[in-house]
Order: structure tokens, then sequence, then C-alpha cells
């Protein structure tokens, strides 16, 4: 059915080597966090745990740390609960400037974050919550929301019309409805949204360096030492980063996966 | 009582929808609405004075470094999406005609996490691959082939661009090529087409959508990096995003980086509009 | 039509319960991001990367029960822009290029500080009316640390007597190995003086000297590798991407040196020019005292010792107790610096012989023009 079967390992080879290519920049900083030179070269000296001792002994960088998982968390929640809102809104619901609606919910991702980083600060700062963390949390939900509604949506879209209809039948109100049946049945779909959204949340830099002030999160503070001295601190760093984030990302994944019934191509 | 159950309705469709357009209103509207009206706004002082008038835009739109930058940003965004797109395709087509249904699900399963982890990072990791000392010359060297220079050249921006958009272009096209029904692709190879052919006449024309859907989310992240033009590519061209970073970086600009950072929304608008014309206009 | 039974009826978080939740855990998360111990007083400082690190400010903190807070900027402009964006008060310290304390004053940024307070006898004279620190005989900034802008180099690659000229930068073997530090000042001060524009000074030149400096710099362009931030123009030199730049010297080249790059900086015949950093109050802080308390710390022997050795950048000292303390903690810096009396690129003997300049906003034209510039000039 798909042809000549000769020229298959050639293609699955080039799967590989997309992989690869894409994965390059995650085992280099892995590597060279544990890499003892002051100097990103090859070949490596020796190993060694000082970096991650540096990062976990840097009260700053912890700090950053954990108001990174805060600012996290709350878009998570806030950008889940709107995009739950969003998407059954357009799933249960036809009206005018329905267009307008979507796009007004879709949109964000389309503005550059360098663009939208400086229109938040000179927002936020007329609205004199800029520099705080409330800051970032408003700026990046509205990043948020149209990935948390796409996700929610798309499970949304898997449920059978009819059992809304059912439940207003036998008497129960359009409220209860939503919270016995839909919410439930979109269940793992919020948690996957709540892990994305966090992901993006906790590695997004260029809106949170616009507006964060002395509010660092981690990637506020990653800009900062690759823009005054790269150290090596910065592979340590960028390990936890990517750890935190891969593991959000793979638990966000199994959450779509195992919620999707009839997935016949994968999400 | 109708009216009252038709007034309990439009409460709980209003409930829903008032979520959105309170929050993208006050702050998604309201930010690029400023973001607007600041561009007409004066700066005394290095304080910003709200006025009306053309001399932001006049000034910055007078520039010829703000032509190159556009021109060159405009360039290289497309090229680094054609070159994408293109480089993409043998791996969607395998993800979405080749492999397993399993295969398929792992592959997209890799691709989707890195796309989401810190590109700050990646692209920093990148330096280090691509530096004169770093680990590709390291290697070239072991083969006796002399030091090439990678970094500071439009060449390593679109790397970073690659690192950036690669996975999702492939997904997306990987999802589109793989709803395409497969008789019609059967058709084609028992009407005796090789593979090439039954790619260019029969997977392509039909996979066209999600192709340029794919193609249009590469070239709005591309025009709109700074960290791949800056940190691999040296501000070897300055992008127009280079230019919004300098002209915020210095004596409280704000009006002029708006101005350009407007241009750059309406350039990524026309080219959507453009693309989704392409998508939806001509129907079959 | 089916009816899943067996999901209706089982507790289910809604959204209400989910931001129940989030601000449990947000609670939660809260006391492990406060510290154990008593509330120390936090100061809000605003400078040059580096100098809110353990390194600089610990001894402090431990002794005053005080803690840095800090945000850093990359450039002058830079600064401005991020005070701005923030409410007043924001920032207890701040540090400063000479050049721009004018500008933070006539902003209303800064307080006016007690000239009593700090140790003026121990500064040297040529630094005790240092310009832009004082606006009418009033003092608005206290200078701490300075260094010499001339030509940094890669050692292997190139001869000190080679570098001993801002010409270096336009030898054909370094075609594509110049980088340029991001900042139209220094580096356009720079060829000011290879211009020859030495008196007045390389900031302070008419619309002819101007034009002249613009030709110049164009010259240079097909030499130029790339144009770095900070964490660039160290890692250009580190990597050898690039064997000479233009617009630093030894706040750069000393801290590659402490990790064994073989990188030196040297001030050219036609002169140097002098970055100087100082300290002032941020208006309405409420924490003036501590922060009087610092800059004096800064300014004590242990301080200046400190400041010197900075590990974001070296830097030279304007006070004689801090050059005595230097010589005494680390000879072998003290040397390389020339913070002693007798050498050769002692700092004041340079100042005396004229071969050093602040460097200043320019004079004659605006700070736009040279900004533009330098965007035309990068966009080549």
């Amino acid at each position: 059915m798909t042809g000549p079967r000769l020229d298959t390992l050639w293609l699955k080879a080039y799967v590989g080597l997309a992989l690869a290519f894409v994965f390059a920049p995650i085992a280099v900083a892995l590597v060279f966090s544990f890499n003892s030179s002051r100097f990103p070269t090859l070949p490596l000296q020796s190993f060694t745990l000082e970096w991650y001792e540096d990062v976990a002994s840097n009260p700053e960088l912890i700090s950053a740390f954990g108001r990174s998982a805060l600012v996290a968390l709350l878009v998570a929640a806030l950008s889940t609960a709107i995009g739950f809102a969003t998407a059954y809104t357009d799933y249960r619901f036809s009206f005018r400037g329905k267009g307008f609606f979507v796009a007004l919910a879709l949109l964000p991702p389309t503005i550059p974050s360098v663009i939208m980083g400086l229109a938040m600060l000179a927002w936020l700062s007329r609205l004199a919550i800029s520099g705080t963390i409330a800051a970032i949390v408003v700026a990046h939900t509205v990043i948020c929301i149209p990935f948390a509604t796409a996700i929610i949506r798309l499970r949304l879209s898997e449920m059978d019309a009819g059992l809304e209809l059912a439940a207003w039948n036998l008497g129960a109100s359009p409220w209860t409805a939503v919270r016995t049946l839909v919410l439930p049945f979109a269940r793992r779909s919020l948690l996957a949204a709540m892990a994305l959204t966090a992901a993006v949340s906790f590695d997004e830099y260029a809106v949170a360096w616009f507006v964060s002030g002395l509010q660092k999160t981690v990637p506020v503070v990653v800009l900062e030492i690759l823009t005054g001295n790269v150290d090596p601190r910065i592979n340590a760093i960028g390990a936890i980063v990517f750890v935190t984030s891969m593991s959000l990302v793979i638990a966000a994944q199994i959450l779509i996966g195992r919620s999707s019934q009839k997935s016949g191509t994968a999400e | 009582m109708a009216s009252d159950a038709r007034r309990r309705a439009a409460i709980f469709a209003v409930a829903w929808r008032a979520p959105l357009l309170i929050w993208q209103g006050s702050f998604f509207i309201g930010a690029l609405g400023f973001l607007t009206v600041m561009s007409f706004w004066l700066v005394k002082n290095y304080r910003m004075e709200p006025a009306f008038v053309f001399q932001n835009w006049e000034r910055i739109l007078a520039r010829p470094f703000f032509w190159d930058a556009f021109w060159r940003t405009l360039g290289l965004a497309s090229l680094g999406t054609l070159v994408i797109s293109v480089l993409a395709f043998p791996a969607a087509y395998t993800i979405g005609l080749v492999l397993s249904p399993r295969a398929q699900r792992l592959a997209i399963f890799l691709l989707v996490i890195p796309f989401f982890t810190s590109y700050l990072v990646r692209a920093y990791a990148w330096q280090i691959i691509l530096a004169d000392r770093g680990i590709l010359n390291f290697l070239l060297s072991w083969l006796g082939i002399p030091a090439v220079s990678m970094l500071n050249t439009p060449a390593a921006t679109l790397v970073g661009y690659a690192t950036l958009t690669l996975p999702l272009v492939v997904v997306l096209q990987a999802l589109s090529i793989s709803s395409i029904d497969r008789r019609l692709i059967e058709a084609a190879y028992n009407l005796g087409c090789t593979r090439l052919r039954a790619i260019s006449m029969a997977i392509v024309p039909l996979a066209r959508s999600g192709l340029i859907i794919a193609a249009v989310f590469a070239f709005i992240l591309c025009y709109g990096d700074f960290v791949a033009p800056y940190y691999l590519g040296g501000s070897l061209p300055p992008t127009l995003s280079i230019l919004i970073v300098d002209t915020a970086k210095s004596g409280q600009q704000w009006p002029r980086s708006a101005v350009v950072a407007i241009t750059m929304i309406g350039v990524l608008m026309a080219v959507s509009f453009v693309a989704m014309r392409l998508v939806y206009g001509r129907r079959r | 039509m089916r009816v899943n039974k067996s999901r209706a009826n089982i507790m289910r978080p809604s959204r209400r319960d989910m931001l129940k939740i989030a601000g449990a855990s947000a609670a939660f998360s809260i006391p492990h991001i406060r510290p154990s111990q008593a509330a120390p007083t936090e100061i809000n400082l605003l400078s040059w990367y580096g100098h809110g690190e353990p390194d600089l400010v610990g001894e402090f903190e431990a002794k005053h029960n005080v803690k840095f807070k800090s945000k850093y900027y990359a450039g002058g402009d830079n600064m401005l822009a991020l005070i701005a964006q923030s409410p007043p008060g924001t920032y207890d310290l701040i540090l400063s290029d000479a050049e721009y304390v004018q500008q933070l004053l006539t902003a209303g940024y800064i307080d006016q500080l007690d000239p009593a307070d700090y140790p003026f006898d121990d500064i040297f004279d040529e630094f005790k009316q240092f310009p832009g620190h004082w606006k009418d005989k009033k003092l608005y900034a206290v200078i701490v640390r300075y260094g010499h802008l001339g030509v940094a180099y890669n050692t292997t690659k190139i001869s000190r007597e080679d570098a001993s000229s801002y010409k270096v930068f336009w030898k054909p073997e370094l075609k594509g190995k110049i980088g340029h530090f991001d900042w139209h000042l220094p580096n356009l001060g720079s060829i000011s003086l290879l211009d020859g524009n030495a008196k007045p000074g390389p900031f302070d030149i008419n619309k002819a000297q101007w034009d002249h400096l613009k030709e110049t710099t164009r010259s240079l362009r097909p030499q130029v590798a790339g144009f770095f931030d900070l964490g660039g123009t160290f890692s250009s030199l580190k990597s050898e991407q690039v064997w000479a730049t233009v617009g630093i010297g030894d706040w750069i080249t000393g801290v590659l040196k402490r990790d064994g790059a073989p990188v030196d900086s040297v001030v050219p015949k036609e002169g140097g020019i002098q970055w100087t950093e100082s300290y002032s109050i941020g208006k309405n802080s409420g924490k003036q005292d501590i922060a009087k308390k610092f800059i004096q710390y800064i300014l004590s022997p242990a301080g200046q010792v400190r400041t010197a050795k900075l590990k974001a950048y070296p830097a030279l000292l304007p006070t004689k107790g801090g050059w005595k303390a230097l010589q005494a903690a680390d000879p072998a810096e003290a040397n390389r610096l020339g913070l002693i009396d007798s050498a050769d690129n002692n700092p004041i003997k340079l100042l005396r012989e004229g071969r050093i300049h602040y460097r200043r906003l320019p004079v004659q034209q605006s700070l736009e023009e040279w900004n533009e510039f330098w965007q035309e000039y990068k966009s080549a």
C-alpha cells in the first residue's frame, strides 16, 4: 500500500536524523553540565557535580526556581479554567461574532513574543502591576489560553452530542450537566492542559524578561547569564529546566493519549 | 415561564463566554491597543508623554536601516520556512505513511517534547556545537577537515530557526499527510506511479492545506524570533526583532519600538491572510 | 444515546475546585521561598552584571543582616529604560556609569548625597570633583571604581606592539576576526581617538570631525565578525571566534585571563578611554541609611579590594587606602592592574600624561544621532 520497501530504511534513518537534530542541543547541555572545564570545548575533562552544587547553593537561583514554579502553577490553573470555558463555548454555542471570539482565543501565538513583551510591559506599567509576579501570571495566561483551549476543544469534539441533550431531557439544569458530564469527560484533557501550559510558562523568557522586574523567573536568570558572562552554571541550569519541562510535556502527552478513545492517528 | 427559561439560558451562555472576553479583552487587546496608541506618543527627558504625532512613524519609516532590517527579516524568515518545510517533508512523509501506528505515535511523542522545552538554552547549546572550537569542528578535525566558521552567519540563524520550528512543522505535516484517504494513494500506485511521482502528484496536493498551515506557523515563529539571529547569527544581519529590543533598551524609545512592532504584526497578518486564502480559497 | 452513568455523580474537580487547589499549592510553596531566619532588610540594586553577587556583597550582607536583590542592565540606556519601567522608589542603590548620572538626576531618580559621609580625603585628587557626579556644587554620585578601554586582543595571534595602536583593527590578516562590543559609545570613542580627536576630547567633535569619524568607522565594517552583547563578547574572545575586540578593555580580558585565556588589553598610543562607575541612592528608597553604609563599605579598603577583584569584571580603584590594601592582599593583581605608584600603567600617571580620556555622552551631536549611526553601521 505504501509502495516499494527498498528505501524504507533510508526514510526511517532520516526520521532518526531529524530526531537527533532536535535532541542534540538538549544532550549537549546535559553532557557539558557535568564537565569540569570552564570552557565548553571538546575533549571533555573530568566528571563533576560542582556546577549543580553551585546552582543548589545560590539563593537567588533557588528563589527564581520557586518563583517560576509558582507562576507556572497559577498560569496553568487560570489558563485551563478560561480555556475550558472557551472550548465549551465553541463546542456548545453558535452566535454572531463567534468567528471573532475564536480568533481572540487563538490569536496570541501569532504575535511574536518580543512584541508581546513590549506591549505587556507598557500596558501593565500603566495598570501599575509591572514588576510583580501578578504581571508575569497575567501575561503568561494570555499566551497560554490558546494551548489550553485547543487541547480541551479537541477532546470535547469527541464527546457524544446526545449526552448533554439526554441530561437536559431528564431534567438536569445545563450547569449540572456540565458539572457531572462534560467536566468528567474532559478531565484528562484538563490535566493535560494544565501540564502543558505550566511547561509553556516555565520556559517563557521574552515576555517574562520585559515584565518581571526584580521578580526574576528562571528563564530571565538564564537570559541574564547569557548576556552577562556565560559560565558553566548555565548548562546545569539548562539541564534542570529541560528535565522539568520534559516531564511536564510527557505527562501532558500521556494524559491526552489515554483520554482519547477514538484516536486512529496520533495526538 | 418561557422567558424565565430563556433568560437562564442566556445567562448560561454568557457565563461561559465571559471569561475569555474579559481576560483577553483586558490584557491582550488592552496591551496591543495601547501599543498602537503608544506609537503616536512622544518621549521627553526619557519619559513618555501622551500625544498624537506621526513623528515616530515618519522617523522610523525614513530610516534606511529599518528597511534593510525589514527586507532581511522577511527574506530570512521566508528562506527558513522554505528550507525547513522541505527538510521536514521526508520525515513527515515517513511518519505519516510508512511507520506503523505505534512507531508513529512514538515519533510524534518524541518530537513534541523538545518543542516545549527552553528554546533559549537549546540555542545556547547550539553555540557550543557550532563554535570555532566547538563540537562539530572537533569532529571535522578528526576527519582531517579544517575548521569551518559557522557562528555569526545567516546559516547559523537558520539552524536556530530549525531548532525552533522543525518539530512543529514535522508534526503538523505528518498529521495532515496521515489523514489522506489511503485509497487515493493506493490508486496512484496502482496506476503505475513511482514513489516520487505519487508524492508529487497525489500526496502533496492532497495534504496541501496542512503543509501550508505548517509553513505559516513556521514563518510566524521565525519572523518574530529574536534568539536565533542574535545569539547564533551575531546580529548579522540585524532583524526587526533585534531592532525592537535595541530600541527598547536605549533611551526609553518605546513609541519607536512600537512602530517596528506594529509593522511586524501587519506583515504577519498579511501573510496569514494570504495563506488562509490559499488553503480555503479555491474549492474544487 | 448513551448516558455514561459510571462517570456521573463521582466527585470531579470543577473549575472552582481547581482554583482552590492552585491557591492551596501556592500557599504551600510560599513558606519554602521565604528564608528561615529573621527577615533581613532587602536592598534593591540596579547595576551592571555581577554587583549583587556574594563575592562583593556577601560580607556586608552577613554583617548587617541584609539581602541584595539585583536587576542587571547592559549599557546606560538600558539602565534608564529599566528605571523608568518601575514605580519610583523601586531601587535603593544604583550603580551607574558616570555619564548617565546627570540624566538620572534630570529625570528625578536619585537623591542628593552629603560629601561628609564619604571618605573624600582618601580619594585621589583627580577624582574628587569628578565631572558628572556633581551639579551646582551638590553631590549626587560617589565614584567607586573605573577602568580603561583600549585594544583587547588575543596574545597568541597579535603582538603587544601591534596592539598598541587602534590601526591594528584594520590589518588585512585580521579580516573577519574583529568583534564589536555592541554599544556605540566606547566604540566610536575609540575610533575618534584614532582620528586624532584627543583635544578637546574624542566625544567633543564638530560636524566635520563627526562625518570623518563615520567614514573611518564604515571602513572597518569588512573586518567585523559580529556585534556582541556582554556574554557574547566574553565567549567570542574565549573561543577565538574573534582575535581582537573594539570598545572594551581589561574589564573583559581580566576575567578571561583568570580562566587562562591568552588575551590582554592595552592602552594604545593614540590614547584610551576611561569608564567610571559610581553609586547613587534611589529617590524615595526608604533604605537610605543602609544604602549609605554600603557605599561607605565599598570605599573602605576592604570593600575596595573586593570591588577591584569583582568576579564579573575587575576594576581600578580611586582611593589611596584601596591601593595599599590591594597591594597587601594580592600583590600580583595589584601589579597586573598597575595600582602601584611605580607601575608603567599606573592609571593616575596615565591620566596626568593626558593619555586617558573620560568617556562621556557626545557633546555636539545628540545621543540619538550616534545611536542611529550605530544601527546603520550594524546593518551595513
